[in-house]
């Protein structure tokens, strides 16, 4: 039988993680602490990833919550969370836009990308946001979608960045290249893809916003011809909240905040 | 009498106008894969308007063999085709480094008109030269960047409003494989030189593979990446680097603009040849059809405010566009680019290529050797 969680969700976290009609498409995992018979500490508590969020989480887990979901988290010092979240036994999940969609979850398509980053001989990648974004977040959802790939990302430097977007330039192993656009706009969804270009073919995955379940779309070309994997609706918000669910369950440890600290990592060699 | 000077006058009217109606004669300076692939099959689709008269190549037997197949006159010659009276048209799909004095030779013979394949120079001094001497004879001269013909982009033009003004983020991505596996769906090739093997790792052959990827692959894009730029002449190379077997990654800013350029030759049998230009509220977008396989025109997609216009695809793509146009010229119909725009052009092609080949990055390079690559010649015309 599965185990329901109570579950709150600060305004701005609310907002970003579309935590209501999450909670909604997973009756039977979650309800809404407010509506829960015994309202006490939530179950799961959603925080809102702008700047300060590993310390709110923190001390949601400090309150006793289980387990913790913070929405498009900022790139930030993750030492104290890392040590919190371990020694209450809580776990912390990360609803980032792109890198959470179910496309990348299993090893289905993580599969297939480690085939074609064996053949690759270039990596271009791109990810749109509408106005109103900061490129450097953008960046780091970006990163987040490339590390969550498996693809191991060297030597990146910062070639140009501006309000409209910016380039990272970087290497896969065997030094084949790899460029990373960010592009502000409104006349294009919000997407990240990825494309792999491989010495007979190519992998090209584009992740959707997930203001709507919107399916990722994962598409294989090689010598025989050309496969594209099945489509998933669903959002990475409730992808998310499955997962928090199933660590939760089973007693799984997520690296979630072990995945983020390799993020900020690429971020730190572009500014330094 | 006046019935005779009637008549007089109707037989000159209809002689003119069985002029006017008469195939126009064509003479192309090089027979290679291009040629063979691209522009005969391109021209037989329009056998009402212009007709192949003579084919010059440096091998006879490849001069003789192409020039069989549309009934043409043949020689290894430059001189011997222009001084073909039955040659009203020049095309000029030699090796880069003849295309400027052939260009010059050809508006000094009295030619109608003039394609030279891109880039039409190797300088800005070369095109100074071509573009005076087309101004003294009067002789048009069009240069073959064929997406600008193409009938996918003309509508898109047509249709942008004020996107060029509004342009920040400039993309143009090729993925195609090597030449031979289209040339042998359009036609069947004589005279095909197999591609030298590289060592990819010496500097000097990446630096020659990134002027080699500008002014023969990324130049098809490059001046419709400059009509979107608006301070072209500021152009800066901020990144540039090699794919193997062939293709590049060069990062570039003019301005407030960012221009990604993006290629790769691989094996692959699925093309891919994407031009974008993104402003913050409106979007262009290309796809255009592979060079060789005449698989008709480009389509492009216009984006704002939730809306998309879907333009073409229609049947015939920017070669044959290109001899529709040098057709109108010969006949003293339509006006030719301005020399400024093909003198920028290439200008703009030429700045990037110098720049990209001196900023390579020697870190980069690693074991592996490049084969079939085509640094200095034309890649995909």
């Amino acid at each position: 039988m599965t185990t329901q969680l109570s579950v709150s969700a600060d305004p701005q976290a609310e907002a970003s993680g579309a935590v209501s009609a999450v909670v909604a498409s997973l009756p039977l995992s979650f309800a809404t602490a407010a509506g829960t018979p015994d309202a006490g500490t939530p179950d799961v508590v959603a925080v809102a990833g702008h700047a300060g969020w590993a310390e709110r989480a923190a001390e949601a887990i400090r309150s006793g919550a289980k387990g913790v979901v913070v929405s498009a988290p900022v790139a930030e010092d993750l030492a104290g969370l890392t040590a919190t979240a371990p020694a209450a036994g809580s776990v912390v999940v990360l609803d980032q836009q792109w890198a959470g969609n179910v496309a990348l979850v299993g090893t289905n398509v993580r599969g297939a990308i480690a085939g074609a980053i064996n053949e690759a001989v270039l990596l271009d990648s791109v990810a749109v946001a509408p106005p109103g974004t900061d490129p450097l977040h953008l960046l780091t959802e970006h990163l987040a979608v490339i590390l969550q790939c498996g693809i191991d990302l060297q030597d990146v430097r910062l070639i140009q960045r501006s309000g409209n977007g910016y380039t990272v330039a970087g290497v896969l192993a065997g030094g084949v290249p790899a460029a990373l656009q960010g592009i502000i706009t409104s006349a294009l969804p919000s997407t990240a893809s990825v494309s792999i270009l491989t010495s007979a073919g190519r992998a090209d995955v584009v992740l959707p916003d997930p203001a709507a379940a919107w399916p990722a779309e994962v598409r294989m070309v090689t010598a025989e011809g050309a496969t594209t994997l099945p489509t998933l609706y669903e959002s990475s918000h409730r992808t998310t909240w499955s997962r928090v669910h199933s660590h939760l369950s089973s007693g799984t440890p997520a690296n979630d905040l072990a995945r983020f600290m390799a993020v900020t990592s690429l971020l730190s060699q572009l500014n330094s | 009498m006046q019935c005779s000077s009637d008549y007089k006058e109707v037989i000159i009217l209809s002689s003119e106008q069985q002029a006017s109606r008469a195939p126009l004669g064509v003479g192309i300076l090089g027979a290679g894969p291009v040629t063979q692939a691209i522009h005969l099959p391109s021209l037989a689709r329009l056998r009402d308007i212009l007709e192949v008269r003579h084919i010059m190549d440096v091998d006879l037997a490849v001069a003789e063999s192409v020039a069989g197949r549309v009934g043409a006159h043949f020689s290894t010659s430059m001189e011997e085709l222009l001084a073909d009276p039955d040659v009203d048209i020049v095309a000029i799909c030699s090796p880069h480094q003849f295309h400027a004095a052939q260009v010059i030779a050809s508006c000094r013979a009295g030619k109608k008109a003039v394609l030279c394949e891109k880039p039409f120079a190797m300088s800005g001094e070369e095109a100074a030269g071509i573009s005076a001497v087309s101004a003294e004879t009067g002789v048009p001269i069009i240069v073959g960047a064929m997406h600008t013909f193409d009938p996918g982009w003309l509508a898109a033009e047509e249709a942008w409003e004020d996107l060029p003004e509004k342009v920040h983020t400039i993309r143009s991505s090729i993925v195609l494989p090597p030449n031979p596996r289209f040339e042998d769906f359009a036609t069947e090739i004589v005279g095909r030189v197999p591609m030298p093997d590289r060592d990819s790792t010496d500097p000097e052959v990446i630096k020659a593979m990134l002027k080699g990827g500008v002014m023969g692959l990324a130049i098809h894009d490059l001046p419709l990446v400059r009509r979107f730029t608006r301070d072209f002449a500021s152009v800066e190379v901020l990144h540039a680097e090699i794919a193997r077997p062939f293709g590049y990654v060069i990062s570039l800013r003019a301005g407030d603009v960012t221009i990604e350029l993006r290629a790769a030759m691989n094996a692959t049998w699925e093309p891919s040849w994407v031009f974008e230009a993104i402003g913050n509220d409106a979007a262009l977008k290309i796809d255009f059809t592979p060079s060789y396989v005449h698989a008709g025109s480009a389509t492009a997609q216009i984006r704002k405010a939730g809306q998309t216009t879907v333009l073409g695809p229609f049947g015939h793509n920017g070669y044959e566009g290109e001899w529709r146009k040098l057709a109108e010229l010969a006949r003293g119909t339509g006006r030719p680019p301005s020399a400024e725009t093909l003198i920028h052009d290439l200008e703009f092609a030429l700045a990037i290529a110098e720049s990209a080949a001196s900023r390579f990055d020697t870190a980069r390079v690693d074991a592996g050797t490049a084969s079939g690559t085509t640094a200095d010649e034309e890649i995909n015309a």
